[in-house]
């Protein structure tokens, strides 16, 4: 009872913040959001070609609002590092490392509104028509698929300073999603860097959702590639949150 | 409340940070029900000794216990609340939701509108953290420390960065709180402040136990008086040879002479300089006390 109490009571906290923090709600849903309706909607694209672009940068763009959303999340770990917050915490009753889970399951729910909007964006605007199905595997991989990019939120913001964290979340964030062709399909990029491109896990994650709003078949690379970086962003966190454990 | 009458014991408590040893050897008894105050100049080991006694990090040597189990299970019981030294508060909170948010942490909180009332915080509950003076701000940490109920609540140099009038507001919160019976522990190098508000006090300097009593008993362990002059600008050389002197402080341009005969030592003041500016004899207060016994190697076992 204590237990679940405590998890909530906590959970309650972080996502109060979060609805406040108009970084958040400006960099991870109205971003994607106008990047979006901007890319799909450029004049250039006509007739097919208009809606296949359509529910491609739909998906894309949630991808990209939902990892924006967990990196963010991340970042906020180290404010609290430096502010004394965290210590703060480990005086009362509650264990650190629900403290990271509860950071975690905050991420989690933040990548939601990202995901959602764009979908809304995509059917309300753009006229993106998928069936049941389609959109139930879609919504469910777009926010499942985010936890590799959770961990790595987790593991820098246990890693970086204040001064450091700019800069490292926007090389991943950046970096991830535009070498993943989250941004500009790899369809067109130059051989070497579409084979790079591939091993991403930006890629991968994108790829799982559009296969299925495509009517193609679930590719094993793109499992294979998540689960990859799955285990490695999450033994990068568990290194990082020991290691931020020495010093705080 | 428990038969417990023991909240937290130290013995041969050691902490080494690299070549530094901050905690040397402290033994320490706190007990439950009082009002304590650690009181020793900068980098006498009150922080690391917190830091400890809160489970922060675990000591190098000797034994921490805290009602009786040992640190980290007291604080997972939350038995302990505490307000850390240079703690800021989250951003993008306000003052009630992170009290309730404390509440909902430990077991057995205290209700919200006492936690608000006794902290001095009632009309300040929807207020977000950002906007609150820092009196405000530290009156809510307090309030953190304590919401959960715990104890033992721990302050390390709660009052250090407030001005005259939010360190008043400050204690009177303090009180109303353990005037009900709470155990506090308190860091400060406030004399003033030890003297008002602590039961007992403890001295520790160079991360050992130098004095522990209450705050008349400290002042007691120091014989004598205290002569003040101003310097004139002539310099303190040969005031700690005169008769009944065993102690000079000279801060800018005025002396402080402990003295075993202050009367011998005005005499001969008055005779080697020919006259005294501003002279002021004094009874030993507390801070007499603590320059003695901080200053002096190990008064550990003198005579009280």
């Amino acid at each position: 009872m204590t237990a679940v109490a405590m998890t909530t009571g906590y959970l309650r906290l972080e996502l109060r913040r979060l609805r406040r923090d108009r970084g958040y709600l400006i960099g991870s849903v109205i971003m994607p959001l106008v990047m979006y309706l901007l890319f799909t909607n450029l004049g250039s694209l006509t007739g097919e070609q208009k809606g296949v672009a359509a529910t491609y940068s739909m998906i894309s763009m949630a991808a990209f609002g939902a990892i924006g959303a967990v990196l963010n999340n991340g970042g906020q770990i180290v404010e609290e590092r430096t502010s004394g917050w965290l210590r703060q915490l480990r005086t009362t009753p509650m264990p650190p490392l629900r403290v990271v889970a509860v950071r975690a399951a905050s991420g989690m729910l933040v990548a939601l509104p990202a995901i959602v909007a764009v979908c809304l964006a995509g059917v309300l605007v753009n006229g993106v028509s998928l069936d049941a199905s389609q959109w139930v595997r879609i919504l469910i991989l777009l926010w499942l698929g985010v936890i590799p990019f959770a961990l790595l939120g987790l593991a820098i913001g246990h890693i970086a300073t204040a001064r450091t964290l700019p800069v490292m979340n926007m090389l991943s964030y950046l970096g991830l999603a535009i070498l993943g062709g989250l941004w500009i399909p790899l369809d067109v990029f130059p051989a070497p860097l579409r084979a790079i491109g591939r091993l991403m896990p930006t890629h991968g994650y994108g790829d799982l959702s559009w296969r299925i709003a495509f009517g193609q078949s679930m590719s094993v690379g793109d499992i294979a590639v998540l689960g990859a970086w799955l285990v490695v962003f999450g033994a990068l966190a568990a290194f990082a949150y020991r290691r931020a454990g020495r010093t705080t | 409340m428990a038969e417990t009458t023991i909240a937290a014991v130290f013995s041969g408590v050691v902490k080494t940070f690299g070549a530094v040893r901050a905690v040397d050897g402290l033994d320490l008894t706190i007990t439950a029900g009082e009002t304590v105050a650690l009181l020793g100049p900068n980098g006498a080991g009150k922080s690391t000794s917190i830091g400890m006694l809160l489970g922060l990090f675990p000591p190098d040597d000797g034994r921490i216990t805290l009602f009786g189990t040992d640190v980290p299970t007291a604080v997972r019981q939350g038995r302990v609340g505490a307000m850390l030294q240079e703690a800021k508060l989250p951003t993008n909170t306000r003052v009630g939701e992170l009290v309730d948010f404390v509440r909902a942490v430990y077991p057995d909180p205290l209700p919200r509108a006492d936690v608000l009332a006794t902290a001095g915080l009632t009309d300040l509950a929807d207020r977000p953290v950002d906007r609150l003076s820092g009196g405000q701000a530290q009156r809510v940490r307090f309030a953190l420390a304590f919401a959960g109920g715990p104890d033992l609540l721990v302050l390390d140099e709660p009052t250090a960065a407030l001005d005259v009038e939010a360190r008043r507001e400050f204690w009177a919160a303090m009180r109303s709180y353990a005037d009900r019976g709470h155990t506090v522990l308190f860091s400060t190098h406030y004399l003033e402040e030890a003297d008002d508000n602590a039961d007992h006090v403890v001295v520790i300097d160079g991360g050992r136990l130098r004095a522990y009593g209450t705050p008349e008993e400290i002042k007691q362990t120091v014989a004598g008086r205290t002569v003040a002059i101003d310097l004139d600008g002539r310099g303190a050389a040969g005031l700690e040879t005169l008769p009944g002197v065993v102690a000079v402080t000279v801060r800018g341009d005025r002396a402080w002479l402990r003295s075993k005969d202050a009367d011998a030592t005005v005499v001969a003041l008055v005779r080697e300089r020919g006259g005294v500016t501003n002279l002021e004899v004094a009874g030993a207060g507390l801070e007499e006390a603590f320059l003695a016994l901080t200053e002096t190697p190990d008064l550990e076992g003198s005579p009280a």
